[in-house]
């Protein structure tokens, strides 16, 4: 019976990266969340990160050693949710 | 204490395209970056490389030699970038710079760039996502584009290859003269001795140009742009406005409105689908908080050229910051007071275009066999003394 190793899961699900693919990262020299960000695209997605920073703070943490920080080195951007182009354009003409 | 035969300042594209070219003809490459590979400015930009916009001249002589060097420049460094000959296009909307823009193509002709003027139907037929409402655009086979992020990752990865070494989350805190000579680059993280710095820190190579006491006039001027969910590809190649052409090189020209903002149209569609439409042009110091009148205004710019824009979802947005010097071209030079300080900053937003060149000027810089000559005499420090 074929030995089972340790199991990879899905870290950023919008841009279907995997733990192994992050550790690989951390092993080759990433140390932080931004880094991460820049080689695999996680937390570029949709959802830009709401779902998988936490998980990225953690594995570079749990792999650096440093406490996770306070305030996210992976910076927020406007707009904070989803909109439509369209809709933002709109916005303008309000003023 | 180590010791490198150079030390570069500053891990953006520039930086790593000028390491990979001095890697061979130095033992020792360092190059210090105070946060990530590729982060800053050539993180926050377009993908486009686009020929058509130079002013036709110099500007466009030199940014034909580092197109040139793009062709191989995947084979060259062994990884891939997204290196793609997509094209460009110039939308034109309103019939007042359509007369501007026949001129503009003429020029660029002359100047041996591969450009033509298509009227509405032709403009349409290659990129059927254009408004009914324009007047025509130009288009140029020769303008191509590649993912910004892979390509800095690209030339850092070939460099370590080659034996530099590329500290990154390292800050540089002075850099120590002797006798009007470079002696070594003091870092948070330890001492440097080497008798060759280059200053490639973008927007903030003035910084860095004061630890030797050097003023360096390049402000930083703000560019923001909006990124979209991935959708199917819409957009072929990369397309810009002649809004913004014509905002760009008629300055002096009282007729000339610049828009609000200094919005101008480039839109461009990534490997994975993200569409990347900008921008803006201010100055506004390295204030990175936007307000959502300049978001709208993009988004209200881009939608009267690609009206099916509209229903596109907006991610997020980005802001970088481009080296200003003031007349559209880098300073590629030796700083004469200073021995062993050059400096290879101010590309604005032509650092990606640039790139592959930039690192063969430097590379000139230290080696003086005399090759191009030409391109570096106009790129001088003291064309602004």
């Amino acid at each position: 019976m074929e030995e089972i190793t340790v199991q990879d899961t899905i870290i950023c699900r919008c841009e279907e990266v995997m733990l192994s693919e992050i550790i690989n990262q951390l092993e080759s020299g990433s140390e932080t969340t931004k880094e991460l960000k820049l080689k695999t695209r996680a937390g570029m997605g949709m959802c830009q990160g709401r779902t998988c920073r936490p998980l990225l703070e953690q594995a570079v943490s749990f792999h650096t050693s440093n406490a996770i920080p306070c305030v996210s080195d992976l910076t927020y951007n406007t707009p904070i949710r989803p909109l439509a182009l369209g809709e933002l354009a709109r916005y303008g003409k309000d003023l | 204490m180590e010791i490198a035969d150079a030390v570069i300042i500053g891990g953006g594209v520039i930086g790593t395209s000028i390491a990979y070219r001095l890697a061979d003809i130095c033992d020792k490459v360092v190059v210090v970056e105070k946060g990530e590979v590729g982060a800053q400015t050539s993180g926050s930009c377009d993908k486009a490389i686009i020929l058509q916009s130079k002013k036709p001249g110099f500007p466009s002589k030199l940014a034909q030699a580092s197109r040139a060097i793009y062709e191989n420049l995947e084979d060259e460094l062994g990884i891939p970038f997204e290196f793609k000959k997509a094209g460009g296009m110039i939308v034109i909307q309103s019939p007042e710079h359509l007369q501007f823009m026949k001129q503009f193509v003429e020029d660029q002709n002359k100047a041996g760039i591969d450009v033509k003027l298509l009227d509405r139907k032709e403009a349409l037929e290659k990129q059927p996502c254009f408004s009914p409402h324009i007047v025509g655009s130009t288009y140029s086979r020769e303008d191509a584009e590649v993912n910004p992020l892979l390509l800095s990752q690209a030339f850092a990865k070939a460099s370590r290859q080659k034996g530099a070494d590329i500290k990154t989350h390292t800050k540089v805190l002075d850099i120590t003269c002797e006798h009007g000579r470079v002696k070594g680059v003091q870092t948070d993280k330890g001492y440097i001795a080497t008798e060759w710095v280059i200053n490639a820190a973008g927007p903030f190579a003035p910084a860095i140009a004061e630890m030797v006491g050097v003023e360096l006039t390049i402000k930083p001027r703000r560019g923001v742009i909006l990124i979209t969910e991935k959708i199917k590809p819409i957009v072929h190649g990369n397309i810009l406005c002649a809004q913004y052409i014509a905002a760009k090189h008629l300055t002096d020209n009282k007729g000339t409105e610049v828009p609000p903002f200094g919005i101008g149209l480039s839109l461009g569609q990534t490997k994975s689908g993200n569409l990347l439409i900008g921008g803006s042009r201010e100055f506004v110091g390295f204030d990175k908080s936007i307000n959502a009148n300049i978001l709208s205004s993009i988004a209200a710019h881009a939608s009267q050229i690609v009206p099916s824009l509209k229903t596109v979802q907006i991610i997020r947005s980005m802001v970088g910051f481009r080296p200003y010097t003031g007349d559209g071209l880098p300073i590629i030079d030796k700083v004469p007071e200073v021995e062993g300080f050059l400096i290879a900053a101010g590309h604005e937003g032509d650092g990606i275009a640039l790139a592959p060149i930039t690192g063969y000027l430097v590379r000139e810089l230290i080696e003086r066999s005399g090759r191009h000559k030409e391109l570096l005499e106009p790129l001088k420090l003291e064309r602004f003394k």
